[in-house]
């Protein structure tokens, strides 16, 4: 019955040379993968239009300046901030030259206009940064400037039971452009992330409206930190934490609006108990997830069932898997489950476990994005021998698209009558939902 | 081509098949699907030891176990009789023929649940034992002359192939009481390694058997130009009598040049779906072990032909997109399996073992019906069963292009104002309508 549930459809599977990491898998661009493996091959996935035909291609990229010898912990890249262009790379690596192990961040990116987001080239063009720290997780996420512009930096947490901010900084020199990132000191961007307990394997914020942000970290001592920031200053406003029994392996920040009663009369709204979620997994523990948390902070906590009965939980994810509006927990275990939980806000609300999915190999990473660029996401799974990408089941979807484009079409033409159908309360019950959308995350982007 | 990974639902502890030790021979443990007529099929395997093992569901433990003599290398199912009924058949080495009635005992097992399993020694042996000549390969029960009944066909080591036909008393109703008859003999150039049977340009029957160097034979049924009835009974006492040479129409197929003694495998009948179609040429694959796979027709053109650097060693035919057509599913000694479809889409899946046997097929695994599944016999005694090897569609394709096949599609685009030729307007529309409240 669980399997009937499960909407994906294997697409492909790219089988990687060595193995990869929790850290080893990031989204380039809008249709693009990167995932690093442990023998220093990076290994750029996407889909290629070819003589009316779509294909999966995995290909190595050949990042400059990594070393034979080299393992790669992590990757990241993001997207520059408006009005800077461009796609920027960071690896981090352990170059193992036999007496001493050196720990180096590299930062890719070019500047030469029309090729800011050409893979080759950026891998071309190198800073290479030594490290006195091992590396952990790197991290991205954008921050306001003093001009009133945001930038996007990186964060990279370390073995030191600290947190690097990294800020790229433009240097202009007439038509040359010198391609830097400096460290920068912690408490001046993120005041929330000193003194930590412990070394952080997992670290994610969130934008919320009126320039403020949520920042979560999870330790490798079980320890789970959680803060609401005042962007501008930046000030800490609220801090918590919470201590668990093992390391976390990840804790993710997501929001979660649901109807609390469906049928309500369409007078009041019927979107209600929209709050900030905080999810966190741990290695041996079940997996967990705070309620409301810019307003309740760490007290309501639920647990998602049975969530540790395959391994560790390695990654998760928060995604509408359903298109029903409302976000699905997934979970991915070292156990080889991929996890799927629903949330049913009937009663006190409670995560149920509604599909699991057996895996080949570990799983270790998991991301939700548009690879095929048809609108429909699809979910790349890294586990420790490749990469499965799964896609939705396109007949269903497809259905599923036109009997939406069908109610859509009517509510249009109802409405130009100005005469409501009956059959249009879906509709009318969107409507505002789609507004007060809007308006919460409008500022956040 | 595309990679396509699924997990092993189900796998199967084989104890006993330890003793396939040889590769080759190893090769040549078959598997079939018992029970052809009812909705589930069980899973027959015969090992080298003589055991012959009939799997049902996911269960790790043999259904049914029974012995034969010598090492079984061929297993097949049909209604050899004629009886209406499907009976196993099971030929060692050594030239035993085996035949075993297992619906008997699917219905004395489900009475006597309660009774521990008692099956008293009777039932386990076979119901008729018959020796043929020896250095058995492989087997194939089928309607070879068009008559409608089945007949069976023995490939043999030594580059010889016999047709045997069930005959029995006509008064006498008990099966026990007839016995294989020979009906020809033909003697080939190089080894046969698969038999079957393809409708050839006129729809009748052919018998094919695949010669080395991706080559192929057909053999003649020469007893349907003579009379019927009473030659049958006197093929046995001259066996020289068939004039071997004439009966056998050697085909080799043209392209690449291939290595002429190449092991080579041959399946016929491969399904085209439409009804139309299906009633003149039939489809019929080739593989050979250097690698080369070829899908043709009984007019001998040839439809594709694909070069792949694994050794192929099997070649079965399987529905995986749920159309009626058969895609041909090849696997080769280290695990890669390719399953090609009639326009030459390919689809590759890799098996983390060396295999020891390989087969396809529909199977009752799991949720009580049939599904497709894949399996592979490994060398550390364990079968691997894939279940529900299904597949929308052979290609990777988008949800774009699934819609702008649907009429109704281009029409409410078109009430909707949106130009179906802006793929970002497109894209934004899609994306808009199935995560409308999701942030972009």
């Amino acid at each position: 019955m669980l399997r009937e549930l499960y909407p994906f459809v294997e697409d492909s599977f790219s089988r990687f040379p060595s193995q990869s990491n929790i850290y080893g898998l990031c989204q380039a661009g809008e249709q693009e993968l990167l995932a690093a493996t442990l023998k220093g091959k990076v290994v750029c996935f996407r889909y290629q239009e070819l003589q009316q035909k779509i294909r999966p291609v995995a290909r190595e990229v050949q990042f400059t300046y990594i070393p034979v010898d080299a393992e790669i912990v992590s990757i990241d890249a993001f997207n520059k901030s408006p009005p800077n262009r461009g796609l920027v790379v960071g690896i981090t690596f352990i170059k193992d030259s036999g007496d001493k192990a050196t720990p180096f961040l590299n930062i890719y990116c070019d500047y030469e206009p029309g090729s800011e987001f050409n893979l080759e080239s950026i891998a071309q063009s190198c800073l290479n940064l030594e490290l006195q720290f091992t590396p952990f997780q790197l991290y991205h996420t954008e921050v306001q400037c003093d001009d009133g512009g945001s930038e996007t930096v990186f964060l990279l947490s370390g073995h030191d039971q600290r947190i690097h901010p990294l800020q790229g900084g433009q240097l202009w020199m007439s038509n040359a452009s010198l391609h830097q990132f400096e460290e920068q000191p912690v408490e001046r961007l993120f005041p929330e992330l000193q003194q930590l307990p412990s070394n952080v394997l997992w670290l994610d914020m969130l934008s919320l409206a009126g320039s403020r942000r949520l920042s979560a970290f999870g330790c490798q001592n079980g320890c789970v930190g959680l803060a609401l920031v005042n962007q501008t200053g930046p000030e800490v406003l609220q801090s918590w934490r919470v201590q668990f029994d093992s390391p976390i392996s990840t804790v993710l920040l997501f929001p979660l609006s649901c109807q609390t009663e469906p049928h309500q009369p369409s007078g009041e709204t019927s979107v209600e108990m929209k709050g900030y979620n905080l999810l966190v997994t741990s290695t041996i523990e079940m997996a967990v997830v705070y309620r409301d948390v810019q307003e309740c902070g760490l007290s309501r906590s639920m647990y998602l069932s049975e969530s540790d009965q395959w391994d560790a939980v390695l990654c998760a994810l928060v995604i509408d898997l359903d298109f029903d509006g409302q976000k699905e927990v997934l979970l991915g275990t070292y156990g080889q489950e991929l996890l799927c939980y629903k949330f049913h806000p009937a009663g006190s609300g409670q995560f149920q476990l509604q599909w699991r999915r057996s895996f080949k190999s570990p799983l270790l990473s998991i991301i939700y994005l548009d690879l095929t660029g048809d609108g429909l996401k699809e979910l790349a799974v890294l586990t420790l021998k490749g990469l499965h990408i799964l896609q939705h089941s396109l007949t269903s979807t497809a259905d599923l698209v036109l009997e939406r484009l069908t109610q859509r079409v009517s509510a249009l033409t109802a409405g130009s009558e100005l005469e409501p159908a009956k059959d249009q309360d879906t509709e009318e019950k969107d409507a505002p939902s789609k507004k007060e959308e809007c308006a919460a995350h409008t500022p956040s982007n | 081509m595309g990679d396509w990974p699924r997990p092993p639902v189900a796998w199967i502890h084989l104890g006993l098949l330890r003793r396939c030790r040889c590769v080759a021979r190893a090769g040549r443990v078959p598997l079939e699907a018992l029970n052809k007529q009812s909705v589930l099929n069980e899973l027959v395997v015969g090992d080298t030891s003589g055991k012959l093992l009939v799997y049902k569901n996911d269960d790790s433990k043999p259904w049914i176990t029974r012995t034969c003599v010598g090492m079984l290398t061929c297993v097949a199912v049909g209604d050899v009789c004629n009886k209406g009924k499907n009976l196993v058949v099971a030929v060692g080495a050594e030239g035993w023929f085996h035949l075993f009635d297992l619906t008997a005992a699917t219905a004395s097992k489900a009475d006597s649940s309660s009774q521990h399993e008692f099956l008293s020694f009777e039932d386990q042996r076979p119901f008729f034992t018959q020796h043929i000549p020896a250095n058995t390969k492989v087997i194939l029960i089928s309607d070879i002359d068009g008559d409608g009944r089945c007949e069976l066909v023995v490939g043999y080591t030594d580059r010889v192939v016999r047709a045997f036909r069930w005959e029995e008393p006509s008064d006498s109703s008990d099966l026990g009481s007839g016995q294989l008859v020979l009906l020809k003999k033909w003697l080939l150039e190089g080894q046969v390694d698969s038999l079957s049977v393809n409708p050839g340009p006129e729809g009748l029957p052919e018998l094919m058997v695949s010669q080395p160097g991706c080559g192929y034979a057909i053999l003649l049924c020469s007893w349907t130009q003579q009379d019927s009835s009473g030659s049958a009974e006197d093929a046995p006492a001259t066996p020289g009598s068939e004039g071997p040479s004439r009966d056998v129409v050697l085909h080799l197929t043209t392209g690449r040049i291939h290595n002429k003694n190449v092991s080579t495998h041959l399946i016929g009948s491969i399904s085209k779906g439409s009804k139309e179609e299906s009633s003149t040429c039939g489809l019929f694959a080739l593989c050979t072990l250097d690698g080369t796979l070829k899908l043709m027709d009984s007019s001998e053109q040839l439809l594709w032909s694909v070069q792949v650097d694994h050794q192929l060693f099997a070649l079965q035919k399987l529905d995986v997109t749920g159309d009626g057509r058969e895609e041909v599913v090849a696997c080769a000694w280290d695990g890669q399996t390719y399953i090609i479809d009639h326009n030459r889409t390919v689809v590759r899946f890799q098996f983390d073992e060396n295999v020891n046997a390989f087969c396809a097929g529909q199977y009752t695994c799991k949720e009580g019906k049939n599904s497709p599944c894949l399996v592979y016999v490994s060398f550390n005694n364990k079968i691997h069963i894939y279940w529900k090897v299904e597949l929308e569609r052979m290609e990777s394709t988008n949800l774009l292009r699934v819609l702008e096949e649907k009429p109704e599609f281009k029409n409410q685009l078109k009430m909707l104002g949106v130009d179906a030729e802006d793929q970002a307007a497109m894209r934004a529309l899609v994306a808009n309508i199935l995560y409308k409240d999701s942030q972009t």
